[in-house]
């Protein structure tokens, strides 16, 4: 409670700084305050100094200090400019790279995972399964915050690979509810939210029994659902106006939670699993005039002409680089297909960056270790460094209405940082401290 | 002032001009050829023993003896084989992502032209048996499906680029066994679609084409009274259908119906249906009855698109004969030979060929796969013979394509080569000798 108030309402901090302090001294307690690996501190300020700084939206900063005061960055620049405060607890860093904390605009973080449900074996299994109507699975009001149950390992797991900042997304059926923009601070889901909802998340999916099973159906119905929200608000606007006139309209859950996004213009994330995917998304967005996002788009490469008409229209581009079963390399063996994973679909995200289209590198779809080795891969098939870090860090903020608050090591920023042995990309990079909203992390191994 | 708007309005027409003149000349960009002394299967016309093709931004500019080929066109040297149109298959499945919407007995409101896919390497093996065109459907599950694409198979191209446009926009319905199995009726316990029979089938076709001319009504008394003089305070459109939507455009002549259908009784109820509500058939699709009902056929103007002679491969199919397609062109029918599969799509000249045992001369038989079809699609002032100002879409075959022996050697749209087995044995022969590596 007191965390969220410290962020949201600075003017109320002072009077709370001394139940703060006492607060964390009773933690203390309980808590001794060795630095074991993964153990969060909190203090009311820092100074991080002698390190080398990328703080993205500058030059980079070959000896320098950043200053971290109540969850922000107070103050960042070179060693010999940056007054250090004197309550600050000061962290040696010589040696040490800090970067911005990098943001995956796309993660299904803390979501349960469902079992692979097993195909009928048995007649009587298969004739269960198919007696039983199939469950629709359409909830565009599913706030994703209210399924998640956070974990400390995966916190961890996240802040290894330098990541700070996720968004959640949900990931069952068409309309597969809102997602939530954290900031992974610590365990405790409320204190994390940066914005809840962010964005409604569409999928092109057809793994279902029901109504739409195909991949015309899902576009038709697609349609028809922003169709139906057109007309259900005239009718509301009609109806607030002159209530005398016509009779209310039948309430609907399923409009009603379309409203703000069809309506109002609040973002809708499209998933495109392939290049046509991306095509049809365009046509809807144009067609519906919304404001999207795509997600997914690891062959937005092959569309890149439609992807700079639409200028302006930002993408999260997936890092995973398995071909999609509609591509032809897929379609021509075991060999073709292995071939292009390793050599083709790397190259999508270097080869948007010569085209010049924006995009954000997201962890979708990948675990913590084979993120940060295809990210590598797609340094290696040609994608600039720097780039890679704007497109995990001031990119993702843009796209997400948060550049004010993140993506950057700059005064007044949320303090998300990691510091690194080694830049950051490199094989033998260890990530050894991170910070998030002012809370340290320290991952370094025993014996160093 | 003025003048200056003038001005800038002189320049904006003037850029607009530019503009459309660059996006025609693009839209017309297709591939400049000479063909050398082929033996040219026109279709429409007679056949020219030993003459040449020119062809100029993909159209076909010139037929004769000895034409000289512009600086810098490629010329085809085809020594006496044997060049016809470009083969069109008039009912298939394939470069699409889905094939039915099977969880309804009615999806009019699903569009494969949306669905394209032209990664589908089945377009590759098409093209290998000389098929540049194809009407690319809705499955046979739904009694009705949704709206069908016409596709030119031009290999590595967008999918956009694939759709013809000209052709008539059609509507999938279908009929019988597939519409009574989709329902469900094999599975004990299993929740049932409606209809499991044949008269529902009709049935539920006459309630929705009904419930379309119902929505037709209500637009039209919403746009009357948008329009009056004092429209009425509370006035709202009415919901937007895309089902009812599609159907009403089926009404209105703007879509033309593909009726998946075998047997002569469900045929002449669908005659009915059309004759009551007003719409067009394109063709009757697979028709195996068509032979017991030519008259009846021939008198509404609705044609054929079947196989040559794989009957009684299920009950609906037992009353079927190989002598269905000969018979039916014989009495005057449109008939085209369909190959409803990505396999039989590169073969399809030996089915046509077939023809010619059951009773059609060579030259009836290759209009089945050629001038007939692109009568049915609605392309025949556009392909679908050898002429002057067609598109150059077309095929070279060894020997005669309606021969046994012969095989496609070559397939060529809108004047680009997009098959040429010569230059793949070629690359296949280079590419075997580099072992381990794949392109």
């Amino acid at each position: 409670m007191n965390k969220s108030l410290k962020k949201r309402q600075p003017v109320f901090i002072r009077p709370l700084a001394p139940t703060l302090l006492s607060l964390v001294l009773i933690a203390s307690l309980f808590f001794p305050l060795s630095a074991r690996a993964g153990s969060p501190e909190v203090k009311p300020a820092y100074a991080l100094v002698n390190c080398r700084i990328f703080p993205v939206a500058q030059p980079v900063i070959e000896k320098g200090t950043i200053v971290v005061r109540d969850g922000l960055i107070e103050a960042v620049g070179p060693a010999a400019k940056v007054k250090i405060p004197e309550d600050a607890e000061i962290i040696e860093a010589s040696g040490l790279t800090a970067y911005p904390g990098l943001i995956s605009a796309h993660t299904n973080l803390f979501l349960e995972t469902k079992e692979q449900a097993q195909p009928p074996s048995t007649p009587e299994d298969y004739l269960a399964a198919y007696t039983q109507p199939a469950e629709p699975k359409e909830l565009p009001w599913l706030k994703i915050i209210e399924k998640l149950k956070t974990k400390k390992e995966t916190v961890e797991a996240y802040h290894k690979t330098g990541i700070t900042t996720v968004v959640v997304a949900p990931s069952e059926g068409i309309f597969e509810g809102q997602s939530v923009i954290l900031n992974l601070n610590g365990d405790e889901i409320n204190s994390m939210v940066l914005t809840q909802p962010w964005a409604l998340h569409i999928n092109f999916t057809t793994e279902r029994r029901v109504y739409p099973s195909s991949p015309m159906g899902t576009l038709a119905f697609i349609r028809q659902k922003f169709y139906d929200t057109q007309h259900y608000n005239q009718h509301l606007q009609k109806y607030r106006q002159s209530p005398q006139l016509l009779k209310r309209p039948e309430y609907d859950p399923f409009l009603e939670a379309l409203l703000p996004y069809v309506i109002d213009k609040k973002t809708i994330v499209f998933q495109c699993n392939n290049l046509e995917e991306i095509k049809r998304a365009l046509k809807i967005i144009k067609e519906f005039q919304l404001k999207a996002v795509l997600t997914g788009c690891n062959e937005a490469w092959r569309v890149s002409q439609e992807l700079k008409s639409a200028a302006g229209l930002p993408l999260l581009v997936t890092l995973d680089f398995r071909p999609p079963n509609s591509s032809v390399y897929a379609q021509e063996g075991q060999a073709a297909r292995e071939k292009a994973e390793k050599e083709i679909y790397p190259a999508n995200a270097s080869n948007l960056a010569k085209e010049k289209i924006n995009f954000s590198l997201t962890s979708f779809g990948l675990s913590e270790s084979n993120f940060i080795k295809n990210l590598r891969l797609a340094i290696q098939a040609g994608l600039p460094a720097d780039q890679a870090l704007r497109s995990l860090t001031i990119e993702p903020a843009r796209t997400l209405g948060l550049e004010k608050q993140l993506g950057s090591l700059e005064p007044g920023k949320i303090a998300n940082l990691i510091l690194t042995k080694g830049e950051l990309f490199d094989e033998k990079t260890k990530i050894v401290k991170v910070m998030v909203d002012g809370t340290l992390f320290s991952y370094e191994e025993k014996g160093q | 002032m003025t003048r200056k708007l003038k001005k800038t309005g002189l320049i904006i027409s003037l850029s607009f001009l530019i503009l459309f003149l660059l996006s025609a000349t693009w839209l017309l960009a297709g591939g400049d050829l000479l063909i050398k002394n082929a033996t040219i299967l026109t279709v429409t016309g007679d056949v020219i023993p030993r003459g040449d093709v020119l062809v100029v931004n993909g159209l076909i500019k010139q037929i004769g003896q000895n034409l000289a080929a512009p600086a810098g066109v490629r010329i085809i040297e085809a020594n006496g084989r044997y060049l016809m149109p470009g083969i069109i298959d008039t009912h298939t499945h394939i470069a699409l992502s889905g094939t039915n919407e099977g969880t309804d007995a009615v999806t009019p409101e699903v569009t494969m032209a949306e669905v394209v896919n032209a990664d589908d390497t089945s377009i590759f093996t098409a093209l290998s048996g000389g098929v540049t065109m194809v009407h690319t459907m809705h499955g046979s599950a739904n009694v009705i499906g949704g709206t069908n694409v016409v596709l030119k198979l031009k290999w590595g191209k967008p999918s956009e680029q694939l759709i013809v446009k000209e052709a008539y926009p059609t509507l999938k319905f279908a009929l019988g066994e597939n519409v009574k199995q989709s329902s469900g009726t094999l599975l004990p316990g299993r929740p049932q679609r409606y209809p499991a029979t044949r008269m529902g089938a009709n049935a539920l076709i006459r309630s929705e084409l009904l419930q379309a001319r119902d929505y037709m009504a209500a637009w039209d008394r919403y746009e009357q009274l948008k329009k009056s003089k004092n429209p009425p305070a509370n006035l709202l459109p009415p919901r937007k259908d895309l089902r009812l939507e599609t159907l009403a455009d089926l009404l209105r002549g703007k879509l033309v119906a593909r009726c998946h259908a075998y047997v002569a009784t469900e045929m002449l109820e669908f005659l009915n249906l059309s004759r009551e509500f007003g719409f067009k058939i394109g063709a009757f699709e697979h028709a195996w009855e068509a032979y017991k009902i030519t008259n009846e056929l021939k008198a509404a103007g609705v044609g054929i698109s079947v196989f040559i002679d794989s009957w009684a491969y299920k009950m609906e199919a037992a009353e079927g004969i190989a002598y269905n397609a000969a018979y039916c062109t014989k009495k005057g029918l449109l008939v085209s030979i369909n190959s409803d599969s990505g396999e039989r799509i590169r073969r399809l000249f030996n089915e046509a060929g077939k023809a010619v045992k059951y009773g059609l001369t060579r030259d009836e038989a290759l209009k089945l796969i050629t001038i007939n079809a692109a009568k049915q699609l609605g392309v025949d002032h556009l392909v679908g013979s050898i002429e002057v100002g067609k598109q150059a879409d077309l095929a070279l075959f060894s020997q005669h394509p309606m021969s046994a022996y012969t095989r496609c050697e070559m397939t060529i749209i809108e004047g680009e080569v997009y098959f040429d087995r010569e230059a793949l044995l070629k690359e296949r022969a280079a590419a075997s000798t580099k072992k381990g590596d794949l392109s």
